[in-house]
């Protein structure tokens, strides 16, 4: 591979060195950190002593593809991993031996990790009646599953920034200067923290907060599990250290001395996971323990327009532009819309565009991203519908309905709730015929609603041949009569206990997939409900454990009622590797960390652009190691803190984009109001510093 | 060609190929999931890959130095307890003292690689390396059956090829190696299988082959044996019968069938804040 004359300083020489790495995204230090690990094992260093830590799993994707297609000995064993991942193995490995100081009830029986969904699950349980009783959050109006994210992040934010979980509501009480009530809602955030937390403690829960916690306090000063780590891997490589949190830096001001070699890899302008924590002033401070600094400043990614474009705007919002470039065009490397003055025309010009450079041009849709500041459901839908129609493939951040409202999903549970025989839990008749149209093949909604008439009673099902009426029989066919009795006789000979996970597999290998069922062969129906049937396992086996009498299954179908389970995906979205026109929040595409050639930003009005999400549970700058005690949260700050976070995630997609970016802009929003955002108003100023073009658009 | 040029090949999917093909295609090149029941007793068979992997827990803390004093008072399954204490007594006999636990390999295979994840690899003074697996299935299979696995054939290999960084730099001579499972179900009862340079050859030529198949394969074909379909997830999805087999009959490796808890721990992101 060529590499400049600074990449090949990091990736060939001083190879047993410990180097800080750092420059803007899209210079090359990843491909320069690749490089180095490849070097590495051709000197003859066991693939199982280095290792490379990232902030989230996919920024790591790119490290393990270019490790698997190398040739390097060994490359395909490098570890790529998270600080949460590691975290996970030694409590595993160690809790024998540290098991009575955490704080946990049960030092003798093994951990158990919740995971993201049951940690919802979990907070309504230990803390949803409280919030009930109590009357606590009166005034704010968000969602009850946004409240509990809201109170887990408060407590991720003490356990990666460090500090006692007590003080969440003490710390955020004292930089708040307006009303009272506001003041009131902090102390319910600490009540229902410390609620959280001391269930947790009494059933062995390890949530992320407290296995960091866990981490910090009695892993890391275990000889033997620190040991583990620094003894195993003598080569660290990090990339992305500004977006990880002040835990990791503080482990690796221990571990960088005890390393043979180390990379730090640091984007100069970047931060943009400050509100999971992610600390770039600290992980700077990790440079003085470094042999050697090294900064790449060729932009590899950006063509010269991009550059040039790149420069006008980083000049309009006031950053370091450093010297323009000598050739490029800003102007040629942007689309503005012809006037649109509704937000459905935005799509549509969007869509236009996108379909343009994909058949005419023949760009290939994977270099094409289109991005807004928040992705909504009714955007994506809307988006794909309209790519659909012009037959151009996508994909997404995410899938387009919760997985709750997938049609097999929902009649998975109508079936299920049949099956229960349980006061309370019998399906209504609209879903019961539902539930049939997607279960057996070739049955039409008017027949099946015919059926779910004619043989549901009282919450059961009741055999086909209880329709004495010649005229029905004929009309609803003998055919789907048959298949409707093969379904009707499972459900029948079902054990009412069997567990709801395996009642899904059973149901839907023995009967929904069968041949003249509704599922046979639908292979993305399989992966739905695989996703469905991991839900409902999780939940099995955390729930007995924790109450052995409960009834899981009618506890399980509530919750998903409610919306507290089956809401996501697990597992596939990472999986989706299609090559189509990615939709996605503009900050899952950064923190993804893959150029592109186009991108799209949409909704450009929109104060989304620089805002912080609207948090009144927590604060991520209130909250960091910086905030000094008793410093108020002053407009100042929400003005710096949305300028910088205006400036991180436009110059950052910028950044990322090698040819062109085309703006999405209508003069009301998605919900008809008139928008002129902090975007918008930088663009507009931005006027000023572009050259002009003689083609202009 | 099917293959993407980074794709790895391990036991278990080589295994998954010649047990039948199109249970390769459906796994691994269309990564299809079929959340259908492997066998009739599926709570059973849960509990049963609970045990195996708690086991190969305590066995992973055992050979980190964490002392049976500490460990042992913590099981609170009783079979578990006994699969340790035969452990103890008998797991570690004549096994050679610089050891690697949880040791994963890699070696080229064609154009790809192939990867080896082995229980515990131990080196002796003298140069003989010997590959421990530890088998927590109700069936001891009989030599002739084991020996034809895939394991066997590929972890010896791996070792052969790219052990050299175990033994001081030194590739290991086939001759010198011995892959030995070791049954916690039979009291700690083991098999041993010895290499030679003729195995190794052999085995090689069979690997390669057996990837450029894979390769090549135009149509993955169903089995012919229909008994595996009794214990595979894509039973309806193939055509091949509605119910699982008995658990009593299964006689997969429990290796290849762990529960892979998701873990979405470095998925703050998907936090709906
Ligand atoms: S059901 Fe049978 S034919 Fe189909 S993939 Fe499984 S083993 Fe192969």
């Amino acid at each position: 591979m060529y590499l400049l004359v600074k990449q090949q300083r990091v990736a060939r020489d001083n190879l047993d060195s410990k180097v800080f790495l750092e420059g803007l995204a899209g210079t090359g230090k990843t491909t320069a950190g690749i490089e180095r690990v490849k070097h590495l094992l051709h000197a003859g260093v066991p693939p199982s002593r280095i290792l490379v830590l990232v902030p989230q799993r996919a920024t790591g994707l790119p490290w393990q593809e270019a490790l698997r297609r190398s040739r390097a000995p060994g490359s395909a064993e490098v570890r790529v991993t998270t600080l949460g991942s590691l975290a996970r193995e030694l409590l595993e490995l160690f809790w024998p031996l540290i098991a009575a100081d955490t704080g946990c009830a049960q030092p003798l029986a093994p951990p158990r990790f919740p995971g993201l969904e049951l940690s919802q699950f979990l907070m309504r349980r230990f803390v949803g009646d409280e919030i009930e009783r109590r009357d606590y959050f009166r005034g704010v109006t968000i969602s009850r599953n946004r409240l509990y994210t809201q109170i887990v992040d408060n407590l991720n934010k003490s356990a990666l920034v460090g500090f006692p979980p007590e003080e969440i509501g003490t710390r955020l009480k004292a930089a708040w200067r307006g009303s009272s009530e506001q003041a009131f809602i902090y102390d319910d955030a600490q009540a229902c923290a410390s609620l959280f937390r001391a269930a947790c403690l009494s059933h062995n829960l390890i949530d992320f907060s407290l296995l960091i916690d866990i981490l910090r306090k009695q892993l890391w000063p275990l000889e033997n599990a620190r040991g583990y780590l620094t003894r195993r891997y003598r080569h660290v490589l990090v990339d992305n250290l500004e977006e990880d949190t002040p835990t990791l830096h503080d482990l690796l001001r221990d571990w960088l001395p005890l390393c043979d070699s180390a990379l730090l890899i640091y984007d100069s302008e970047a931060g943009l996971r400050r509100f999971l924590g992610a600390d770039p002033a600290q992980a700077r401070s990790l440079q003085a323990l470094c042999d050697l600094s090294v900064t790449l400043d060729r932009r590899r990614a950006m063509s010269e327009d991009v550059a040039a474009l790149h420069h006008a705007l980083a000049q309009t919002l006031g950053r370091e532009a450093g010297p323009a470039p000598k050739r490029g065009v800003g102007r040629a490397a942007l689309r503005w819309p012809a006037r649109a003055r509704w937000h459905p025309q935005m799509i549509d010009w969007t869509v236009g565009h996108v379909a343009t450079l994909v058949h005419e041009e023949k760009v290939a849709a994977k270099e094409i991203v289109v991005v807004a500041p928040f992705m909504p459901d009714a955007l994506r839908f809307a988006l794909q519908a309209r790519l659909d129609e012009h037959g151009v493939p996508h994909r997404s951040h995410r899938p387009s309905r919760a997985l709750r409202d997938e049609p097999e999903v929902r009649a998975l549970l109508t079936f299920a709730r049949l099956a229960q025989h349980a006061p309370g839990l019998a399906p209504d008749r609209f879903d019961v015929a539902g539930a049939l149209t997607t279960a057996i093949e070739a049955m039409d909604p008017i027949r099946a609603r015919l059926l779910a008439d004619a043989l549901y009673r009282d919450g059961g099902l009741l055999p086909f041949e209880n329709i004495r009426d010649a005229r029905l029989q004929g009309r609803i066919t003998f055919q789907l009569g048959e298949r409707y009795d093969r379904l009707h006789s499972w459900l029948a000979q079902v054990p009412a206990e069997l567990p709801l996970d395996l009642f899904f597999s059973s149901f839907f290998g023995e009967v929904m997939s069968q041949p003249g069922f509704g599922l046979h062969r639908r292979e993305s129906a399989g992966a739905t409900v695989a996703n469905l049937v991991d839900s409902a396992r999780a939940f099995r086996r955390l729930l007995t454990e924790l109450d052995p009498a409960a009834p899981v299954a009618a506890d399980y179908l509530r919750m998903v009622e409610e919306g507290v389970l089956a809401n996501q995906y697990l597992r596939d979205w990472e999986l989706d590797r299609s090559e189509g026109v990615l939709l996605a929040p503009a900050h899952t595409f950064l923190m993804s960390n893959r150029p592109v050639d186009y991108q799209f930003w949409l909704n450009v009005g929109s104060s989304g652009w620089g805002r912080r999400v609207y948090q009144p549970l927590t604060h991520p700058w209130v909250l960091s190691r910086h905030w000094d005690a008793g410093r108020k949260w002053l407009d100042a700050d929400e003005e710096e803190a949305g300028a910088e976070s205006l400036a991180n995630v436009a110059l950052g997609l910028l950044r990322r984009c090698r040819v062109r970016v085309y703006l999405g802009i209508s003069e009301y929003g998605e919900r008809g109001m008139e928008e002129r955002g902090p975007l918008l108003l930088a663009l507009h100023n931005m006027q000023r510093f572009l050259v002009p073009e003689d083609d202009d658009v | 060609m099917n293959l993407p040029e980074d794709f790895v090949f391990t036991q278990g999917n080589l295994q998954d190929y010649v047990d039948c093909p199109r249970r390769f295609e459906l796994k691994y090149l269309r990564r299809q999931r079929w959340p259908a029941s492997e066998v009739d007793d599926m709570e059973a068979f849960e509990r049963h890959l609970e045990q195996g992997a708690l086991f190969h827990r305590l066995v992973q803390q055992s050979l980190l130095g964490l002392p049976p004093e500490t460990l042992r008072p913590r099981i609170e399954d009783d079979e578990v307890a006994r699969w340790y204490d035969a452990w103890l007594a008998n797991g570690l006999a004549d096994v050679p003292s610089q050891r690697w636990p949880e040791l994963t390999l890699t070696a080229p295979l064609g154009k790809w690689l192939l990867l080896a994840k082995m229980d515990l690899v131990a080196i002796a003074p003298d140069g003989r390396a010997l590959l421990l697996d530890w088998k927590t299935g109700r069936h001891m299979p009989r030599a002739v059956r084991q020996a034809q696995r895939l394991q066997t054939r590929v972890y010896r290999n791996v070792l052969a090829q790219a052990g050299a960084r175990l033994n001081g730099g030194e590739a290991i001579d086939p001759e010198r190696i011995e892959m030995r499972y070791w049954y916690a179900q039979h009291e700690g009862e083991v098999l041993r299988f010895p290499y030679d340079e003729e195995k190794y050859r052999a085995d090689d030529r069979f690997l390669r082959g057996l990837a450029r198949e894979i390769d090549r394969c135009e149509d993955f074909p169903l089995t012919d044996d229909e008994r595996r379909c009794r214990f595979c997830v894509y039973r309806s999805l193939c055509g091949r019968g509605e119910k699982p087999g008995p658990l009593a009959e299964w006689e997969g490796d429990e290796d290849m069938a762990l529960p892979t808890d998701a873990l979405d721990i470095d998925e703050l992101d998907e936090i709906a804040f």
